[in-house]
């Protein structure tokens, strides 16, 4: 009874299919350019030829991580003490392959002692963000739903 | 051993770098043309600057 299709608000009937997901090509190829751009910043434009837009979120999220790292913020790891540091973790991966060149640009280790340290952190986790953000933005451009 | 040396700055550096890289980002994420992106920029940068600096004197009386 309960799988039966449903009245919708206006009257209609609303199908099993058509609540289902799309996974049409089209929206595979979205979900793919989406992936693409947060595992490298601005991949996800790129394939889609928005150079300036790819140009701009490689060098925003590779100043960030570079500035971020180099004044000793904290690049989160899996082994967090508490939620805050899951939080920042989830930020910092954020950045995609970035993650791995801030780990490798601080091998010395964060030291938030001091507010250059704090604020590399903040960096670093803005830049994950930011990303995130990018590639949310390439994916609905590749559905034609923005840019 | 780092690879790259230790980047020391001011807060207020550390402040203009975040707000000037994110409204870039933001203006050319935000917008398509070029004039459009500019206004955009330039906005949003006057908006962190001054969000930024007047949250610092909002706290100013509580620091001492």
């Amino acid at each position: 009874m309960e799988d039966q299709p449903q009245n919708t608000a206006r009257g209609g009937t609303q199908s099993a299919q058509s609540r289902t997901y799309d996974r049409s090509p089209g929206e595979s190829r979205a979900f793919a350019l989406g992936v693409a751009g947060w595992l490298l910043p601005g991949l996800g434009h790129a394939l889609q030829f928005m150079w300036g837009r790819a140009v701009v979120v490689f060098l925003a999220v590779g100043l960030l991580v570079g500035a971020g790292a180099s004044m000793k913020g904290n690049v989160f790891t899996r082994q967090g003490n508490d939620a805050f540091d899951t939080l920042g973790y989830i930020a910092d991966l954020g950045t995609g392959s970035f993650y791995i060149f801030a780990r490798v640009l601080e091998t010395g280790g964060a030291d938030v002692s001091h507010a250059d340290g704090d604020y590399g952190t903040r960096l670093l986790a803005t830049a994950g963000v930011l990303n995130l953000l990018a590639a949310l933005h390439a994916y609905e451009a590749a559905r034609g739903h923005k840019a | 051993m780092t690879v790259v040396p230790p980047l020391e700055l001011t807060h207020f550096q550390a402040f203009l770098l975040f707000a000037v890289v994110i409204s870039v980002a933001f203006g050319f994420l935000g917008r398509r043309r070029s004039k459009d992106r500019v206004k955009y920029i330039l906005w949003s940068l006057f908006l962190f600057l001054l969000v930024g600096i007047g949250i610092g004197w909002a706290m100013f009386p509580f620091s001492r």
